[in-house]
């Protein structure tokens, strides 16, 4: 008996997604079960944030603007992981702000986070936390000239006018490094056109993979690098490894979910690939499998 | 090989989350009641997040706190108290004005406060993005010729390529959205170019997003067996 391949073919041309969404669930289940890793290095666009870090002198006050909520905090939280451990490794000072009302919730998570790996640093005189006010790029605008007049206190009631972690900070362009961590509007593109192109204050962009290609025009110009989703994160991460052998990253959450970030990856395509297979052998087979 | 763990969670809150998420995946399947419940779960309790935290960390600091400065009390007793600002009744003033566009009659009067708000944003936000996204750009594709040196005075032929490819994708992908004329002949040609940058950069921002959904779904597998099952 003749095998029919106008059957498989058709089943290709119009696979139920279904089934789709299961093989992914389960390869991307047994990948991370098996902890699959794979090495990385940091890219033209990520190296650039690590060197400026490197480069800025000791004590230096980064500004993390924590413009993403818990549903993108997969994608970018990583990042400003990697930025805060490698700031206060280097011994600068780090100060958190938020456009979003949700970053209050996820700065508690930063200061958790460091609480834990980093036992010595004093909230106030290492790093502080003003939290969320609204505004977006008016907010932003207003901080040029008088910062700590829109954030009189931190998160614990504190005057900022007697931080240490804020000394020597009048405006925007006092900072050496805006880190703009963004899932959306606003967020890193209010932070260049308000911040850094007016004050000339450094700018990296760290946002999520969605908003990486409109960002990718305002480098090497307007920003100084840009961490661009989970991959940008695992960059960054090698980079700290790398520069900085002697810390122990207790966690890289970046590099760990790129492994299942590949596979997934690579089962969309062998789909991809599947599919059109299917399509052109039921066109060619003539049972009208193109839709 | 190493046996996989498994110490479920005893917290709460992480089964609630669980099952949440478990409900919104199986929309995956089709659409169901354990879907909708969670997707009304998140609506409603996203709105009333959304609310309390715009009135404590917005109406109560920047009005309730200017004009009645002793309330601080309320929230922090022994604070010494903010000063007063009575300005902060014309922001307020345009606030109440914007809510008469509920009642019909009174719709007019909400028409006040949104001129103003959308004559200032216009005002801030078209200086700033002319400079930033046009000026900026301009300067960014041709500002600095199209030879690139490297720091030892030699051509950087890569970074020569990649400014000439910036250059021609701009003045292509112009040249497709010119309507104008009909795109035949030479011009019909740039167009095609444009067209093909265009379809590139397409492309390239369907893999940033793919990857980006696939990060989210990432993080609650991450949450589902971590924090949850304690498999990993």
């Amino acid at each position: 008996m003749k095998f029919d391949w106008r059957v498989p073919a058709a089943r290709l041309a119009d696979l139920d997604r279904r089934w789709i969404y299961l093989v992914l669930a389960v390869s991307l289940i047994a990948t991370m079960l098996t902890g699959l890793r794979f090495p990385d290095k940091a890219s033209f666009l990520v190296q650039p944030v690590y060197d400026h870090v490197e480069r800025l002198p000791a004590g230096a006050v980064i500004l993390c603007s924590i413009d993403y909520s818990p549903s993108s905090a997969p994608e970018v939280e990583p990042m400003a992981v990697a930025i805060t451990r490698h700031a206060l490794l280097t011994g600068h000072r780090v100060v958190y702000v938020s456009l979003w009302p949700e970053g209050n919730s996820l700065i508690e998570r930063l200061a958790g986070m460091i609480a834990r790996d980093f036992p010595d640093a004093d909230e106030g005189r290492d790093w502080a936390a003003l939290g969320f006010k609204s505004g977006g790029e008016m907010l932003v605008n207003s901080l040029r000239r008088d910062f700590k007049a829109m954030y009189p206190q931190d998160r614990t009631g504190a005057a900022t006018s007697g931080l240490p972690a804020l000394a020597g900070i009048e405006g925007l362009a006092d900072f050496g490094l805006v880190a703009a961590f963004s899932a959306g509007v606003p967020g890193l593109r209010e932070w260049i056109l308000f911040g850094g192109d007016v004050t000339g204050v450094p700018v990296a962009g760290a946002c999520t993979g969605t908003g990486t290609p409109q960002f990718l025009a305002y480098f090497p110009q307007q920003i100084v690098g840009l961490i661009g989703g989970m991959k940008g994160a695992a960059e960054y991460e090698a980079a700290l490894a790398e520069g900085h052998p002697e810390y122990r990253q207790p966690t890289m959450r970046g590099t760990d979910n790129m492994g299942p970030q590949a596979v997934a990856h690579s089962v969309i395509i062998l789909f991809i690939v599947l599919g059109n297979l299917g399509m052109l052998a039921a066109r060619r087979l003539g049972n009208g499998g193109a839709r | 090989m190493t046996a996989i763990a498994f110490h479920p969670s005893a917290s709460l809150e992480v089964w609630i989350g669980a099952l949440l998420t478990l409900m919104v995946f199986s929309f995956l399947w089709r659409d169901n009641p354990f879907y909708k419940l969670a997707e009304h779960l998140f609506v409603g309790v996203s709105a009333a997040y959304w609310m309390v935290v715009g009135f404590w960390s917005t109406f109560w600091p920047n009005v309730v706190l200017k004009l009645w400065p002793a309330a601080i009390g309320v929230t922090d007793p022994g604070a010494v108290p903010p000063p007063a600002d009575p300005m902060v009744l014309v922001p307020v003033g345009l606030g109440l004005l914007m809510l008469c566009g509920a009642a019909p009659r009174l719709a007019w009067l909400g028409k006040w406060p949104t001129a103003f708000i959308l004559g200032t944003t216009a005002g801030y936000t078209v200086v700033r993005t002319l400079r930033s996204d046009f000026l900026y750009q301009v300067r960014a594709t041709i500002g600095d010729g199209l030879i690139v040196f490297a720091a030892d005075g030699a051509v950087d032929p890569w970074l020569t390529l990649a400014r000439l490819l910036v250059l021609i994708g701009t003045v292509c992908g112009l040249i497709y959205f010119t309507f104008t004329r009909t795109g035949r002949g030479g011009q019909g040609v740039f167009a095609r170019v444009g067209l093909m940058f265009l379809m590139i950069t397409f492309g390239a921002t369907f893999g940033y997003a793919v990857m980006g959904r696939i990060s989210l779904l990432i993080g609650r597998f991450n949450f589902l067996l971590g924090d949850w099952l304690g498999m990993i």
